[in-house]
């Protein structure tokens, strides 16, 4: 049983139709990725999911059922316009997001206590929330959408203002949380983070779905035309007849071959003149097939 | 209602921890005392030790309106009297009216048969206090003159002249009388219908501030996760609501902690006697329950549609402007407070809870406006607040942009 269901969903704002028959299916244990550019829909996608704004057309269903606000207890929500109450206490904040959510005080006020541990802010619990930076109260918002042990778990843009080691904390505290059965959704721009993170895709444009599915078959429908070679010596072969497209960087070229290309004869130029370490021929990354797809140029 | 219940205590707690909560409970009170207690004492100076010259070609009603004016205690004038006078008697006067040696003229020519002339000059074209003395003063003595002129013992005449008290009682409704004082029972009127109206404003605003406040720092998004927006709207409204109620309680207990005191005791005696009934005492609460309500859910549906705080205050002074409406019929009510517009507006969901008070003060109406009044209160409440939740739910999640009315209109449509 799907744990969140698109069917067909539409929603249109005046005359932009901002959701255009979506329908998208996400199940338990799947880390699940919600890519566009920006203005695609995606984050009207998941204000419909979370019932903040109601489809047109189509239906949506959570946890099996048509969508009710009762569904939500089981839903852990980080919208990408997010906020805190600037005045409150950290743990006064948290322990107020986990009692809307029916955690008793007492509960919430321990789950909050090792929530802050394993994130590295427990020093902060009892700082007001304006006194933190803005990297902390975003790691403070995670936690309140998490503290009552949601089933799925919907995060607007999570990585967004987010350093390298946090984002890092991150990833691996998402990749626990879908170790334990939970379905999680998210929306991103950063494709190294959907390829490292997400089982399943679905890329929006304009509203609607131009490519949905597991990462993995994606990418096995996209021809292995891409080469990347480690080298030292002469780059005279990045202009052959075999290259559609070329990028060096100081010994290392990521190179996407023309359609048909023969990647043997490139191999035969490039140690013709130059100390071939590494000649991989590999699939396009999803930030080019995002590129490509959304620009509508891809050939798959 | 859990979650309306958690969020009503969240709103309750931030804004009783305030700052702004604790300045205003002191310093609303010392700001209003401050007000009432300068305004005393700089009105028991006014008009006092002046220095009038009476000029009259009659010494006979010149002395009489020195007398008078010199038995004004409050006045504590001193008074030249030239008589007869002639001319240049006058202008002689007149240049000490003005190069300030006098502080005012009262120049009377009599002649036979007929009510004296009398001009009074001065510096001063403010100072009614004294011209007003002066010409009382007159008035008398000229009576005074003319009763004694007519047979009558100057005592006799002094009493006629000073006239009699008359002492007004009010019926309560189970036949009782009560002493009352028409001056007293406007002040208390007025003091409560201010204050009721004070709080409800004050407080209709926290609410439209505070969802202005959370509008900006993007909370609201978060909270709808969690709680429907009429949950996040009843808890506010409930929460900044209590923080009032708490407000005018502690005012309430402080106050009748000061009415006790031997102190207050000796001030609000006799004339300045304030009697305070239960109904006036149960309805107080109610009233501002109410009105605070409908304010506020006005507030919250404007803060809605509003981007910043700078906005939210230009169109406030809009809403509250039948707040303001209920001051400029006061009069109109307390001097006849049956009278068919004092009902009405009585009635009136946005100038009852003030006006009702208002008519408290002078009459307790029967039983059957209050019920109608607070009928009318209840269903305008309703109706603000079923426009107001839906401007509200979308204008939450609206940034960057002021609502036009076409869009408000297709907000209510959409909701």
């Amino acid at each position: 049983m799907p744990v969140v269901e698109l069917a067909q969903v539409t929603k249109a704002y005046e005359s932009k139709v901002a959701v255009d028959h979506l329908s998208l299916s996400i199940e338990a244990g799947q880390m699940f990725g919600l890519l566009g550019p920006n203005g695609a829909g995606k984050t009207s996608s998941i204000r419909m999911m979370m019932g903040i704004t109601l489809p047109d057309t189509g239906s949506i269903t959570l946890f099996g059922k048509p969508f009710e606000r009762a569904s939500l207890k089981r839903v852990g929500y980080l919208p990408e316009e997010r906020g805190l109450y600037k005045k409150m206490k950290v743990i006064e904040q948290l322990i107020f997001f986990g009692e809307l959510h029916g955690l008793h005080a007492a509960e919430a006020r321990s789950r909050a206590t090792d929530w802050a541990r394993r994130l590295d802010i427990d020093e902060s619990l009892h700082k007001k929330t304006e006194e933190l930076s803005k990297g902390m109260q975003q790691k403070i918002q995670f936690i309140g959408s998490l503290l009552h042990d949601p089933a799925l778990i919907i995060m607007d843009e999570p990585f967004s203002g987010l350093d390298p080691v946090n984002a890092k904390l991150l990833e691996q505290t998402l990749l626990t949380l879908k170790d334990q059965g939970k379905a999680i959704v998210f929306s991103t721009h950063r494709m190294d983070q959907v390829e490292k993170l997400c089982d399943s895709i679905c890329l929006i444009d304009r509203g609607q779905a131009v490519l949905a599915g597991k990462v993995r078959e994606i990418k096995s429908r996209y021809e292995r035309n891409h080469v990347i070679v480690e080298f030292e010596g002469s780059d005279a072969f990045l202009q052959s007849a075999e290259v559609a497209e070329a990028k060096n960087f100081s010994g290392h070229a990521e190179i996407r071959l023309k359609p048909h290309g023969n990647a043997q004869k490139l191999l035969r130029e490039a140690s013709a003149g130059a100390t071939i370490y590494r000649f991989e021929l590999v699939e396009p990354s999803l930030e080019e097939i995002f590129i490509q797809t959304v620009g509508g140029k891809v050939d798959a | 209602m859990r979650n309306m219940l958690l969020i009503a205590r969240r709103e309750y707690l931030e804004q009783v921890r305030g700052r702004a909560f604790k300045t205003t409970t002191v310093g609303l009170p010392a700001i209003f005392a401050l007000i009432v207690g300068v305004g005393y004492l700089s009105s028991l100076g006014l008009g006092a030790n002046r220095q009038v010259a009476v000029a009259s070609n009659d010494p006979l009603l010149a002395g009489q309106i020195r007398q008078k004016l010199a038995g004004d205690k409050d006045a504590r004038a001193r008074v030249i009297v030239a008589a007869p006078a002639s001319p240049q008697d006058r202008a002689l006067l007149l240049n000490k009216v003005k190069d300030g040696t006098l502080d005012g003229l009262l120049w009377v020519d009599t002649a036979t048969g007929k009510l004296p002339a009398a001009t009074y000059t001065s510096q001063s074209a403010g100072d009614f206090i004294t011209a007003a003395r002066v010409k009382s003063a007159l008035n008398h003595a000229i009576l005074d003159e003319r009763l004694i002129g007519g047979g009558m013992q100057q005592g006799s005449a002094d009493a006629l002249v000073d006239g009699t008290s008359v002492a007004t009682y009010q019926v309560k409704m189970d036949g009782s009388l009560l002493k009352t004082n028409a001056e007293a029972s406007f002040w208390k009127g007025y003091v409560m219908a201010i204050l009721l109206s004070m709080t409800t404003i004050i407080y209709g605003m926290n609410v439209a501030r505070s969802i202005i406040q959370e509008k900006t720092s993007r909370i609201f998004e978060v909270m709808l996760a969690i709680a429907s927006p009429s949950d996040m709207l009843a808890g506010k409204l409930i929460g900044v609501g209590a923080v009032g109620l708490t407000q005018i309680a502690i005012w309430l207990v402080a106050a009748a902690a000061i009415l006790v005191s031997p102190f207050a005791g000796a001030i609000l005696t006799g004339e300045l006697a304030v009697h305070i009934t239960w109904t006036e005492a149960i309805l107080f609460p109610v009233y501002f329950v109410l009105g605070y309500l409908l304010y506020s859910s006005l507030f919250a549906g404007l803060a809605a549609t509003c981007e910043t705080e700078q906005e939210l205050q230009m169109y406030t002074p809009l809403a509250a402007a039948p707040t303001w409406l209920s001051f400029a019929v006061i009069l109109l009510v307390i001097n006849d407070s049956n009278s068919f517009w004092s009902v009405a507006a009585s009635f009136f969901p946005p100038t009852a809870p003030v006006i009702m008070f208002l008519r408290m003060a002078a009459e307790i109406p029967p039983a059957w406006q209050f019920a109608v009044s607070i009928s009318l209160l209840i269903v305008s409440i309703w109706a603000v607040l079923w426009f107001s939740t839906r401007l509200y739910r979308i204008g939450i999640l609206m940034y960057g942009k002021r609502a036009t009315l076409p869009e408000l209109l297709r907000w209510l449509r959409y909701s």
